[in-house]
Order: structure tokens, then sequence, then C-alpha cells
């Protein structure tokens, strides 16, 4: 039921991207500017990224006619927008170094005794919702402070999963990561979230 | 024998159910065990509740003026385009 709705929501806007309503253009941009800026920034600079968002957008005046719905509105953006940093990745001859060696935190590792056991064990009590700790204001702070510094691919893998709901074969495309370093990368950007909550609910501090 | 260590690093392929049925089983019976990693696997799961919670999901004003008035210009010229 609420897929269908959704759905036909997107085709309406859709629709009205192809006719170039002016109006559906500044929606759509609400919309999906910032998983299409989480897409850039794993690739590129801040203002790189900024730059190719800004002409992937007007570049989709025209794109969106061939635009079949094969995948969603938001996986056909991103794919844009990958093609094109990627692009300019290749013009600038850079790459885009990650440690995907390691799936334990350095932070979470020496919480263990050599035997294996927990040394440290966590310690945090999650006795609300996500909603409800959310309206913590210092918290959410915090968590937007923490967002920031995790490292460009940590960061722009989660936001893609977790925040824009892709599945993992989407992410592994868009980054061009192979299954298993998604993993990796995931996993390391949820411990750092998990020491962050924790240290956050042990001091008061960020 | 599955350790606490060894749980912690596929801890998230746990909880986004992308093990295999031998290792999810194994951790299954760690965790029946062990409450440190029954709370480590909630911490973590609920930390990922809240970065969806949170998805910081409002784009910069700035760089919305910006794509709009791209757009809005790039559509006045395509209009003009299609009357001459
Ligand atoms: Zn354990």
């Amino acid at each position: 039921m609420e897929t269908a709705t959704h759905q036909s929501e997107e085709d309406i806007l859709i629709q009205g991207l192809k006719s170039g309503n002016e109006a559906d253009f500044q929606k759509a941009v609400r919309l999906y500017t910032p998983g299409m800026m989480a897409v850039g920034r794993y690739y590129l600079d801040n203002a790189s990224a900024e730059e190719t968002v800004q002409d992937c957008w007007v570049s989709v005046i025209d794109a969106i006619q061939n635009f079949e719905g094969r995948s969603g509105l938001k996986t056909w953006l991103h794919r844009i927008v990958a093609n094109r940093a990627k692009n300019h990745l290749r013009k600038n001859k850079r790459e885009v170094s990650a440690d995907f060696s390691e799936a334990l935190e350095p932070e979470l590792a020496n919480r263990f005794h050599p035997n294996g056991r927990w040394a440290t064990p966590p310690s945090l009590r999650f006795d609300e919702d996500a909603e409800s700790l959310m309206e913590n204001g210092a918290l959410s702070d915090c968590l937007d402070q923490h967002l920031t510094r995790l490292p460009e691919t940590q960061r722009s893998a989660l936001m893609l999963y977790e925040a824009h709901q892709h599945k993992s074969d989407d992410v592994c495309n868009i980054l061009d990561v192979s299954a298993s370093n998604l993993r990796v990368l995931l996993h390391r950007a949820r411990q750092k979230i998990f020491l962050m909550v924790e240290t956050f609910q042990e001091t008061g501090e960020c | 024998m599955l350790m606490c260590r060894d749980l912690a690093r596929i801890a998230s392929d746990y909880i986004d159910d992308e093990l295999g049925t031998a290792q999810k089983l194994s951790v299954k019976m760690h965790l029946m065990m062990c409450r440190h990693c029954r709370s480590f696997i909630g911490n973590l799961r609920a930390s990922t509740d809240l970065v969806q919670a949170h998805s910081s999901g409002k784009p910069d004003p700035e760089l919305v003026r910006r794509i709009d008035e791209q757009v809005a210009q790039a559509l006045d010229a395509k209009k003009t385009d299609d009357f001459t």
C-alpha cells in the first residue's frame, strides 16, 4: 500500500520533470541532492562534488526524457553523479583510497583480552528508540560532527546504505567497491558511531 | 570456537543477515551464552537506527539556491530554443 502511493508520487514527479516544470525540479532538487552529494563526496572534494551535482541537475533536463523507470529515480540520479565524478577523477588522475584490510576499529580492538573475550565490554544502554534519542539536540549535534569526521568512503557507504536505503548491489555499483569491501566500510563506520554514542552517554560530552 | 573479538568483526554482517548458515549459527550460539556480545549487537543495531533517524537529509541551502538558478536558466533557454 505504502509503496504503491510512493511509486505514483515518484511517477508524477518524473512526469513533471519530463515536461520541464520548474516547481517539480525544485522539489526533486531538495529531495535528491543530499544523496547525490553523498555519492559525489565519495570520489571528490566538496567543491568538485558540488560542481558535479550542479552539472548533473542541468543535464537531467534533457536526460530525463530517456528515463524509463527501470531503476528508481534516486538510483538513476546517483549513477549519473557517480559516472561524472569518476570521469572527473580520471581527468585529474586521482584515486579513491580506503583501508579495507581490518574490520575492527583500533579503538574497539583494544577492548579485548588476548584470549579474545571482552576486557572492556560495551556499556551503552538504549532505553529509548532512535527517534526520541534524536530529539536530544546535543546528541544530534554530536552525531553530525562525527559523521562529518568519518573518512569520505565510510560516510558515503553509510549514507547510501542507511540513510538512503540503497541495496548493497546498488551501493557497490555506485561506489565501485566490491561487496566485501563495502562490508568493511559499513562496519567500520558503524563502530565509530557506536563508540561516539557510548562516550556521549558516559560523559555527556561529544 | 567463536570468541567475542571474532564476533565483533562480523557483527554488521550478522545484523544485515549477510552471513552463511554455519557462521550465523555459531554467532547465535555465542550470543546465547555471552551478554556482552548481546549488548554489543544491540548497541551496533541502535547506532545504525540512529543514523537512519538522523539521516542528515537537509541539503546545503546555498547549493540548492545555485542549482535552482541554473536549472531555471537552462529551462528558459530550452523553451526559447523550442520556439525558434
Ligand atoms: Zn562474547
